[in-house]
């Protein structure tokens, strides 16, 4: 009888709702109720599923009042997100446009404005959506996620945090608190990719790049995929094939072929066939190298307008 | 000829609805609210075809909720949509089901105090079915081994027997087909599929009913037409129809999707009843998914030409998948050989046109009832056999168009007029001059990653469903007008505004007619015991059909007004003349050439209230002896990416002929917003359906339905609209139709330009990005 429980207006069940103020008291609720309880942040995600009925969760922990959660810092180590920093707030720091452009040319093609206005970055990668327009940049940039939890605090790499479609490797009594991103190497040109079916779409297939060059040859590539495997994912192998290769009509093909054979079809794929995420995740591959070889270059990106 | 004189007609004026609506003031349907009120959900059936074996209904009632099931409504078979004769009309629908014949067919309802507390209730019902063997596929539904979907159903009050999973079919013959072919040097036949597409109006759809202490109920709803709301429910539920009284609410959108009353209504009506109480049920945008869709279409088309390029005949096999149930399957297998008949001149032609149920969700019309699935049909195949011609496809249309002076099948073969007026040459050829047409590459020549092509196709669309005789089609609408006592007007009609600004462009004519400012006119908030019958607003008719009843009752003021002007100016009647004034934001009657005869319209209708004349007004029921069609041209340049498949539009030219344009901006936002559908109809929309549990592949969720943003489509620089000079003698001050002829052509534009740019041609939609990258793909390796 699930056709008269799905729908996106009522939530017929009930729940606790909390609003802590500080990171120890969140991680103290999550403690209490563990794996009854989610995290409430911009909501995009978690309303949706909850009036879906995919999740019905018994607790509500809102962290949307947890200033420690929200916010940008440039630290030594990096650039410092808050887990609750709304997308609207990355699209509109130059902080984050000058020094992590990858990541900020991600986040506008994420929904629309009324979205980006609730939702959050850390929503997004704590959603673990194998296509996470956010995640592929993070990823290509060698973030780490910063949890906290009742036993302390522990930073990962974001390859790490992400462990299946929907799965993270968050315990139940922890939370994501901050995403950290070191800089950009010198000189480094980027690039993200994404296709959907629509402007707002998520994507079917994305694709970010950073590239490094010494001389015409790459010092440097890292590529991350996202939308063609259980999660989002490096492309080790092809960076590994591109180091200390010039970027060749046949040597962007090879590193194509390379990151197209990464993918592996999900049974639950609807959207698009593999064959199709195949070929896509192909030019996208040449598209980003070939744009941030652009951008390293000084050179006007042209995507077709006229 | 063209429109001229005109102050207000020509001129772009704001909608007089707009700053309501954009303010967020408008009162929907799903604004009503009541003291006590309470809300409405539907249990839904979540099989595709079944059986109900039991059903316990107490666990929700001990919960508070006042609960009905298939048992308790009226046991009445009947048709949502009263806009055909009984002649035209299958009936094979009941307000709840024992038998639900897809995946959200409706089996019970409750009311509560809240959504939430109904939401419960309703997952308190206990259900058991047994299951039963469906049909997704019409071709596969037709199998005589098939489960029949429907054994019987109601025509003309008596039962008829459901033969193969054929709801209905129509057959029809002209002069010696076989002998047309065998004339022919070209032919061609291919069989097309079309997409099975949702509304997505902005409105999702809702009912709110009050129980009146007469027995009566007083019913707010998304419809197009509020009259045949209360005849439904007055044939469903037997109250009198003086007894019901449906309000004229604004509605939210609805592109064909309440021409019948939507299945809310008559299920809040029987809670209302029940619970003695008001009744809300407003459908989320999940179970609105779950109401309604476009007929999807399967065509076997077959043109011939000789090698001047006249056609000689065609012949087309139309399979129609309607889902569970008829809403109005034999109209549409009238119109959609109306439709093929009447785009290019057939000297011998044959139709054969089947409506196919499956367990799916009911079809109904969609902008353009089937125009636009034919159209792209037949404007492939034209460019298709143009090219095999070796003719270019402008000169090979405009050689064959049906045109002035030609019989136009108009909404098929029972409602046949001659076209009066018709402006195809000139948005041919200009739109073709506009867009660089000689310039355009030929097809398939392209290297490269990014490939450009320009493609052509041109339609049209009724104005209405009048003619000359009665036919099997009702249409006919009324209209009254008051002048008050300070000078204005109250303008009463039935007649829905989809959203278009139709009432805006009555407020025109009568305001251009009488010769008063527009704001003279109100548009008064009405209902059916107030007003005078009008049959539905579809059929591109809101202006062409409600604008002459508006154009009469505003000739018929007029008159009286100057026979009483005439008295007191001491004048003749055909001596005066009406001119607006602004600043007194009245119409002034006047003697023209003598000064200072003259008298405000408030002057003399306070004087006709002083002096007991009686209220000066008008009231007219009007039927349009024609349905003119207006005719549209599209010329779209696309940019296909052969890597991702991916199709952008680049530029678009569409010219259209409506007769007088009466309020431009508007006009082109039909244009605008037909390209739209048009575009995602071309490339984009579907409602498949998972074989394995019967529902649709998205369940209902938008967010796995996507249509175009404003980033995909065409900016407003590089998207031409433009207007013929017509005028069409049968209309309000020359005015034809738009909404749909400004969608038909453009599918078929959009895939010529595909074609145009990769030289692979599409014969099913939509023309994804898949199936794109999968064609270029097999090319290169055949």
């Amino acid at each position: 009888m699930y056709i008269n429980k799905l729908n996106t207006h009522i939530i017929p069940f009930k729940f606790e709702y909390h609003a802590p103020k500080s990171v120890e008291e969140a991680v103290e609720l999550l403690s209490r109720y563990g794996e009854e309880a989610s995290i409430l942040a911009g909501g995009t995600d978690l309303l949706v599923k909850m009036k879906q009925r995919v999740i019905e969760p018994k607790h509500i922990i809102d962290i949307k009042r947890i200033k420690d959660l929200t916010g940008i810092r440039e630290e030594e180590d990096g650039i410092h997100i808050g887990a609750a920093t709304k997308l609207r707030t990355l699209e509109r720091s130059k902080l984050i446009e000058e020094k992590l452009p990858v990541l900020h040319e991600a986040v506008i093609t994420m929904g629309s404005v009324q979205i980006r206005n609730m939702a959050t970055i850390g929503g997004n990668l704590c959603n673990a959506s194998p296509s996470a327009d956010a995640a592929t940049p993070l990823l290509a940039l060698n973030a780490e996620a910063k949890i906290v939890g009742s036993e302390g605090e522990r930073i990962i790499p974001l390859e790490e945090f992400f462990i299946g479609p929907g799965k993270t490797a968050l315990k139940p009594d922890e939370m994501l608190a901050e995403v950290i991103s070191p800089y950009l190497p010198e000189n480094a040109g980027t690039s993200f990719m994404k296709i959907g079916w629509t402007d707002f779409d998520i994507a079917t297939v994305n694709l970010a790049v950073i590239l490094k060059l010494e001389g015409e040859v790459v010092d440097e590539c890292r590529i991350a995929l996202g939308g063609c495997a259980p999660t989002p994912i490096r492309v080790h192998k092809a960076e590994e094939f591109l180091r200390g290769k010039k970027l060749t009509d046949e040597v962007l093909e090879e590193a194509a072929n390379i990151v197209s054979g990464h993918v592996r079809p999900r049974a639950r794929w609807r959207r698009a066939p593999p064959e199709y995420r195949r070929a896509v995740s192909r030019a996208l591959t040449i598209d980003a190298l070939t744009i941030a070889r652009k951008r390293i270059e000084g050179l006007e990106v042209n995507r077709g307008e006229d | 000829m063209m429109a001229q004189g005109f102050r207000l007609i020509g001129e772009s004026t704001p909608r007089m609805d707009g700053i309501a609506k954009v303010t967020g003031q408008e009162v929907y349907s799903s604004d009503i609210h009541f003291p006590n009120m309470l809300h409405a959900r539907v249990l839904k059936s979540p099989y595709p075809h079944a059986r109900v074996k039991r059903i316990d209904v107490s666990e929700a009632e001990k919960l508070g909720a006042i609960v009905v099931t298939y048992r308790e409504v009226p046991d009445v078979v009947y048709c949502p949509r009263l806009v055909s004769t009984p002649e035209a009309t299958y009936k094979d629908w009941r307000v709840l089901t024992g038998r639900p014949l897809y995946v959200g067919d409706p089996i019970a309802a409750v009311a509560a105090e809240s959504e939430e507390m109904a939401q419960r209730a309703l997952e308190a019902i206990d259900v058991e079915f047994e299951v039963l063997e469906p049909s997704f596929d019409p071709l596969d539904s037709m199998r005589p081994e098939k489960t029949s979907i429907h054994e019987r159903i109601m025509y003309m009050g008596k039962e008829i027997k459901i033969e193969n999973n054929i709801a209905c079919t129509m057959e029809i013959e002209q002069g010696d087909v076989e002998k047309g072919f065998s004339e022919a040097d070209v032919v061609l036949e291919r069989e097309y599929r079309t997409n099975r597409r949702y509304h997505c109006q902005l409105e999702p759809k809702t009912a709110v009913v009050r129980p009146e202490p007469d027995g009566g109920v007083t019913i707010w709803t998304t419809t197009q037409s509020i009259h045949n709301t209360r005849l439904l429910i007055h044939e469903i539920f037997g109250i009198p129809a003086g007894k019901i009284n449906v309000v004229k609410t604004a509605l939210g959108g609805a592109f064909g999707s309440s021409i019948q009353t939507n299945i809310v209504v008559p299920i809040a009506v029987a809670l209302a009843l029940k619970a003695h109480k008001p009744v809300r049920l407003a459908y989320t945008r999940e179970e609105d998914l779950h109401e309604h869709c476009s007929y999807q279409m399967i065509f076997n088309l077959k043109l011939g030409a000789k090698r001047d390029g006249k056609l000689t005949a065609g012949s087309l096999e139309a399979i129609l998948d309607i889902g569970a149930h008829q809403i109005q399957a034999y109209p549409l297998l009238g119109c959609l050989v109306g439709w093929w008949v009447s785009l290019y001149k057939l000297p011998n032609l044959r139709y054969v046109g089947k409506a196919v149920y499956t367990n799916k969700v009911p079809s109904c019309a969609m902008r353009g009832f089937g125009n636009p699935q034919i159209t792209w049909a037949v404007e492939s195949m034209m460019d298709e056999l143009a090219e095999e011609l070796g003719i270019d496809p402008v000169e090979f249309k405009l050689l064959n168009h049906v045109g002035l002076g030609d019989l136009f099948w108009g909404q098929g073969p029972t409602v046949k007029s001659i076209i009066k007026s018709s402006g195809v040459e000139e948005i041919v050829r200009r739109g073709a001059k506009l867009i660089g047409w000689d310039k355009r590459p030929k097809p398939g020549e392209q290297r490269g990653r990014y490939r450009r092509g320009i493609g052509f196709g041109r339609g049209f669309h009724t104005s209405s469903a009048g003619g000359p005789v009665p036919g099997t089609a009702v249409d006919y609408t009324g209209a009254m007008l008051k002048v008050n006592e300070d000078g204005s007007f109250d303008y009463i009609t039935a007649l829905m505004d989809c959203g278009g600004g139709t009432l805006t462009a009555h407020a025109k004519i009568i305001a251009e007619e009488i010769g008063v400012p527009l704001e003279c006119i109100n548009i008064v908030r009405s209902d059916t015991q107030t007003t005078l019958y009008d049959v539905c607003t579809h059929a591109s008719r809101g202006v062409y059909a409600g604008g002459m009843a508006a154009l009469q009752v505003a000739r018929e003021v007029k008159r009286k007004l100057l026979e009483l002007a005439a008295r007191v100016l001491d004048a003749y009647p055909h001596a005066l003349k009406i001119r607006p004034d602004e600043e007194r934001s009245q119409g002034v009657i006047y003697v023209e050439g003598v000064e200072g005869r003259e008298i405000t319209i408030g002057e003399l209708a306070s004087m006709a209230r002083h002096k007991n004349w009686g209220t000066i007004a008008a009231v007219a029921s009007v039927r349009q002896g024609s349905c003119p069609p207006h005719f549209t041209a599209y010329f779209v340049e696309v940019e296909v990416d052969t890597e991702t498949g991916k199709v952008r539009p680049i530029r678009v030219v569409a010219g259209a002929d409506v007769g007088s344009v009466i309020n431009p901006k508007l006009a082109e936002g039909q244009i605008h917003g037909g390209f739209a559908m048009g575009w995602s109809m071309a490339i984009l929309e579907d409602t498949p359906y998972d074989p394995e549990n019967g529902d649709l592949m998205n369940r209902g969720f938008i967010n796995n339905y996507k249509l175009p943003t404003p980033a995909d489509l065409v900016p407003p620089d590089r998207f031409t609209v433009f207007f013929a000079n017509t005028y069409e003698p049968t209309g309000p001050l020359g005015a034809k139709g738009i909404g749909e002829g400004a969608l038909n052509p453009v599918a078929g534009a959009v895939a010529n330009a595909i074609y145009n740019a990769i030289g692979i041609r599409f014969y099913e939609l939509p023309i994804t990005p898949i199936k794109i990258l999968k064609a270029l793909r097999e090319r290169e390796g055949g």
